[in-house]
């Protein structure tokens, strides 16, 4: 496959097959997932903003889509996303300064970040429904 | 080798790098706080008007500011490197960076013209 006379245009990172499944890789696969997340809903937060500053009425009409099935979902999502990108986010920027690096304090970190991010989407999922 | 380097070099690579990293840290203090006030005029503890009181003012127009470049700057970055990660088509690739770059600043200046017009 990998003929060195032949130009062959491949993605550059392996298969997800090729990985053995850990929590370090999960916490840096769920890091990319909720950036992507964040991003997509970038101008979900311009909309909020545009609304919840315009007219009386604007305020209104942003609050009742607030509460609305869609907008408690998006809320939901986005504040898991953000939570977990924070904290796996600090793990990351706390690795790159050289703290915690050992393989093993990077497995236990990252099932911490993991945890906690299921604790707040639990959180959040009983504040937005209540 | 030679293929992989073409649009960019490594000297560039460390400051997209850096500037992720230091894009994170201004995001990581003022993003949390966006999230609460969202959250508290959901829940109704906080008013239109006192909404207003916190985000119409010069201080929070500055933190603003510096939180939508930061949160551009950071989204940038960091789907250039899904990007590069993703598609290995060159030109592909280049249209695709392109493209999210004039989005983003057109959306970048959208938003702080609202920020800057707002009255009072
Ligand atoms: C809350 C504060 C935030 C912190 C502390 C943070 C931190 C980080 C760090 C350290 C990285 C580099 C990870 C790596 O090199 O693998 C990163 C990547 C990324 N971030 Fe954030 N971030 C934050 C907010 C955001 C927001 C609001 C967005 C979206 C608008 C975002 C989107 C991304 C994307 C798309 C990547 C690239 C993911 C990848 O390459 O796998 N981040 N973030």
């Amino acid at each position: 496959m990998n003929d060195p006379g032949r130009l062959t245009r491949r993605s550059l990172s392996p298969r997800l097959s090729v990985y053995r499944w850990q929590p370090a890789m999960i916490a840096s696969l769920a890091h990319r997932v909720s950036g992507l997340i964040l991003v997509l809903f970038v101008p979900l937060y311009l909309w909020i903003l545009h609304g919840m500053t315009g007219s009386t009425d604007d305020f209104e009409r942003m609050q009742q889509w607030l509460h609305s099935g869609l907008g408690r979902l998006s809320l939901w999502f986005v504040g898991v996303a953000l939570f977990y990108h924070f904290c796996n986010g600090l793990r990351f920027l706390s690795i790159d300064a050289g703290w915690c690096e050992s393989r093993m304090m990077m497995r236990l970190s990252a099932r911490v970040v993991i945890a906690m991010a299921g604790v707040a989407a639990l959180l959040l999922a009983v504040l937005l429904l209540g | 080798m030679k293929l992989i380097k073409e649009p960019g070099s490594a000297r560039s690579g460390f400051r997209d790098w850096y500037l992720q990293r230091l894009s994170a840290v201004v995001l990581a203090v003022l993003l949390p706080l966006s999230f609460v006030v969202l959250i508290l005029v959901y829940t109704g503890h906080l008013d239109q008007f006192g909404l207003l009181d916190i985000v119409d003012n010069f201080v929070s127009r500055l933190l603003h500011t510096i939180l939508i470049i930061a949160l551009i700057v950071h989204a940038y970055m960091g789907l250039k490197v899904m990007i590069e990660d993703y598609v290995p088509v060159i030109g592909w690739r280049v249209s695709l960076i392109g493209g999210m770059l004039v989005l983003m600043s057109g959306f970048g200046i959208w938003w702080l013209a609202i920020i800057w017009a707002w009255g009072g």
